[in-house]
């Protein structure tokens, strides 16, 4: 560009600009993955390392701190329960190793499935127009009106103990409006865009259009909203689980935090039963909003930032 | 001209750091306005000129930056300027007229406050009845009727938005005014009385004036001085006259003379030697049977029939503004856009019933070039998949190198290394080049008949004659029939065998295209005609008359019934 020699610093910038050209490789999107592949880890290395069965013997002292702490009763951390135990006896650190997982894959497994009949309503309601479009429409805006929480209150106590699959069945039937709302906005205006009438020119089929010429465009957004619908899908779940609604019997951090108010935690200062799955919930959102921001700067390249 | 000169740039270059390096938009610019003077800033999109100009204002988007050099505003180093006062010179001393007035007033604000947003934020607070003194007065000076200040955006056309953003520019009085291709939104007859508007309140209030834009034609109609700008470099500047008759440069040569001329030399070399490809049937290849079309109450294009026998390949014109209902007709023929009314036969085979197999065998041998190069190709594939997929589809393509060597073959023809296109991605390459190979594309499907819906209005000047000599050897070559639809009544002229002239909806005047636009009976024809603003400074924007009057020529236009003026075989058009 210059004849001037470049001085080190210039060197530097280059290099920085040249890392920055792979846009998947920017650090919010490593930062986040990396935080929610750490949870997974922590579930699958947990399970061999530790023993999971802590879960459900209540065979340790109750109520002990983690290492290098004491509780109220001055009983000091031991090893054997390094992150300290519940009132119930049961190991915290086995209980996240358990829990922390189940939480993500309530999340993934509601998300995934909504997304699934977003993808399906957005595409019909965009191509096929008409009556269809107005019923997907308004079924839509109705559903976005309605608080999930409050009818799934009321469906989970009327089913009593649930597994994790139903719960995430039921929390996918309140994250399909958005993606159905975005794709189908996309699918109009892309259908007016000049290749896809090339496309028909080309006399290619709606399924063509659809999937070979429309569907790779929409993959950015694809993404951010099943990001964005994971942490609906969490939030909701723990707030099941945190009203006691959740399943009974499997461990989710949500239930570990519904254990602990109850058991009246917060007054005995038994900080380590409630914080220790809090910590773990909000480093899960972090993780899940750093991937939805990288995945902001991968889909819009006004966003990058120069310096 | 004693006056001190009211702009001068001094070793301006202007740069934008990117991830790719520095980019440097304006290279070492010297220039200088005097006051009262009219200066064009021509060239290419991306020829630094709108760069220029927002750096007088101080207002260059992020992250760029004045490198060098100075800018005087009539003695105010404004470079030096804190950003209070610039904000008081924007508007009160230099004055920005904006590419699109579309978008560019409040919609949910009555034009009056709009006005007043100016006036108060430089000269304070006052009187109401001042401020509507004020606002009349610069929208009387547009010439538009004081009433219009009551209305809101919306209500307004296009070209008096226009004219509401030049009086809005001229408010204050300003030394300076900066006129962004303030035209390039509008049609011809639009273009021709903002321009006359802009310049007789230049001359009126005696400001310089900066007009921005590519079109040779209408600089020689409207400015002083000329600085023709390339990749950022003044590459010639002087008076009007003495570029346009004498250019030294070669790109400005090159600018002079990709403007086509009514009756000037063709720019294409007819060689008619193809013959149109055999056809099983005797039944014309295009047939409209009274196609009507409407979209609510309007309509948008009143009954018409013709038929296209497509024995020897032709070029059949339609031109119109926009509203015309020509780009409705280009639908409409590919079968995008049903008929209200009335049927569209190919090959005696109506495309609104037609059978899968059918309609396959109809979109193989009707395709399209589109206004829009750069919304064709799928940013997600590179650009070999718009010309591989078709081929493939139709079944012309016999093995994966035969496929190759088609499209190779195509991008030859028109003028395109296939090397270094075909494996790029769209954003890779510029509007030209793609609209080159969306004609590439054409070529390889050899379809029967091609419509152009606006092929180059999107294209830098310089490109629209080599592209339109491509789509015209797809005719020559390939003996392909094409439906060229424009508003460009110049290139109209050389490239067509036939020409129609739709006006709202209704075929005004039609016939071959050396007696409708060379010498064109409709006055709605003739008033097209005029608005052309020809890069030549004898023959003066419509003749040169003052008394000038597109609304009673456009009552006349109304009145009077369609001319037909005379037919060309293989073509006819049912007179109505």
């Amino acid at each position: 560009m210059t004849d001037a020699p470049i001085t080190r610093s210039e060197r530097r910038q280059q290099k920085r600009l040249k890392r920055f050209d792979n846009p998947w490789m920017n650090p919010k999107l490593i930062w986040g993955a990396g935080l929610l592949l750490g949870i997974i880890a922590l579930g699958l290395i947990g399970r061999v390392l530790w023993d999971p069965e802590l879960v459900f013997t209540g065979s340790a002292t109750l109520k002990l701190p983690p290492v290098g702490f004491e509780n109220l009763r001055k009983q000091p951390g031991v090893w054997s329960n390094p992150l300290g135990t519940d009132g119930g006896g049961r190991d915290m650190l086995a209980l996240i190793i358990i829990g922390a997982p189940n939480t993500l894959f309530v999340g993934l497994l509601a998300s995934l499935i909504g997304m699934s009949i977003g993808i399906f309503l957005g595409f019909s309601a965009g191509f096929v127009g008409g009556r269809t479009d107005d019923t997907i429409r308004v079924l839509a805006d109705v559903m976005i009106t309605i608080p999930p929480l409050l009818i799934l209150v009321v469906f989970q106590s009327a089913f009593g103990d649930v597994t994790l699959t139903m719960m995430a069945l039921l929390i996918a039937g309140f994250v399909w409006q958005s993606p159905t709302r975005l794709i189908r906005a996309q699918v109009l205006s892309m259908k007016q865009s000049g290749y896809v009438q090339m496309a028909q020119l080309s006399g290619a089929s709606t399924s063509h259009i659809m999937f070979r010429e429309m569907m790779p465009n929409l993959v950015p957004y694809l993404f951010g909203s099943f990001i964005a619908s994971v942490t609906t899908s969490i939030v909701t779940a723990v707030g099941l689980e945190v009203l006691g609604l959740g399943p009974q019997r499997i461990p989710t951090l949500g239930r570990t935090i519904y254990e602990a108010i109850n058991a009246g935690a917060l007054i005995q200062n038994l900080w380590w039963w409630w914080g220790i799955p809090t910590l773990l919930l909000a480093t899960m959102f972090i993780g899940l909003l750093l991937i939805n921001l990288g995945l902001d700067e991968v889909s819009n390249p006004r966003l990058r930032k120069l310096s | 001209m004693t006056d001190k000169p009211v702009l001068t740039l001094r070793d301006l270059s202007i740069e934008f750091p990117t991830p790719k390096g520095v980019v440097k938009a304006v290279k070492h610019l010297n220039l200088t306005i005097q006051k009262g003077r009219r200066v064009g800033f021509i060239g290419e999109s991306g020829s630094g000129k709108t760069t220029t100009a927002l750096a007088v204002m101080q207002m260059l988007a992020e992250p760029g930056r004045v490198a060098s050099g100075t800018i005087d505003l009539s003695g105010t180093d404004v470079l030096a300027l804190s950003e209070e006062e610039i904000r008081k010179a924007r508007l009160s001393r230099i004055a920005y007229i904006p590419q699109g007035a579309m978008n560019s007033l409040n919609p949910v604000m009555r034009i009056e406050p709009q006005l007043w947003d100016g006036i108060i934020a430089h000269e304070g607070n006052m009187d109401r009845a001042e401020l509507k003194r004020r606002s009349d007065e610069a929208l009387t000076s547009v010439g538009l009727p004081a009433h219009t200040g009551t209305l809101y955006p919306h209500e307004l056309s296009g070209g008096m938005k226009q004219r509401v953003c030049i009086a809005l520019g001229i408010i204050l009085n300003p030394d300076l005014i900066i006129a962004d291709e303030p035209t390039s939104a509008l049609d011809v007859v639009t273009q021709r009385q903002v321009m006359q508007t802009l310049n007789d309140i230049q001359a009126q209030i005696g400001s310089g004036l900066i007009l921005i834009g590519h079109d040779m034609g209408l600089m020689a109609q409207s400015v002083d001085e000329l600085a023709v700008l390339k990749d950022g470099e003044l590459v010639e500047h002087g008076t009007v006259k003495q570029i346009i008759e004498a250019p030294k440069h070669p790109y400005t040569q090159d600018l002079i003379s990709s403007v086509p001329l009514v009756g000037g030399e063709s720019f294409l070399n007819p060689e008619r030697n193809a013959q149109a490809p055999k056809r099983a049937s005797n039944e014309p290849l295009l047939r409209f049977e009274n196609v009507r079309k409407d979209y609510g109450p309007v309509t948008a294009l009143h009954p018409m029939s013709f038929a296209l026998q497509g024995d020897t390949p032709q070029i059949i014109s339609i031109v119109g503004q926009s509203g015309s209902g020509k780009s409705t007709m280009g639908s409409i023929m590919l079968g995008f856009n049903p008929p209200s009314q009335g049927r569209v036969l190919f090959e005696g085979q109506d495309v609104a019933t037609m059978s899968a197999a059918q309609s396959l065998e109809f979109r193989k041998n009707v395709q399209a070039v589109f206004q829009d190069p750069y919304s064709c190709f799928n940013p997600f594939y590179r650009v070999n998949h718009a010309l591989k997929f078709p081929f493939k589809q139709f079944g012309l393509a016999q093995s994966e190198a035969h496929t190759q060597k088609a499209m190779e073959a195509a991008c030859d023809a028109v003028g395109l290394d296939p090397d270094l296109v075909l494996s790029r991605y769209p954003h890779q390459l510029s509007g030209g080049q793609r609209q080159r190979l969306i004609v590439a594309r054409a070529l390889m499907l050899s379809p029967k008949l091609l419509i152009a819906d606006e092929p180059v209005s999107m294209v830098d000047a310089s490109l629209r004659a080599t592209i339109l000599s491509n789509i015209y050897d797809l005719k020559d070559k390939y003996g392909i029939s094409i439906l060229y639809i424009t508003h460009d009544l110049a290139t109209a002229y050389h490239v067509s065998d036939y020409v129609m002239v739709l006006y709202k909806g209704h075929v005004v005047e039609a016939g071959p295209p050396k007696e409708v636009i060379g010498q064109p009976q409709h006055p709605y024809t003739q008033l097209l005609i005029d608005s052309i603003p020809w890069p030549d400074l004898n023959r003066a924007w419509g003749g040169g008359r003052d008394d000038w009057d597109p609304a009673s020529l456009e009552a006349e236009a109304e009145r009077a019934g369609a001319v037909y003026r005379g037919d060309v075989a293989g073509f006819e058009l049912a007179q109505v």
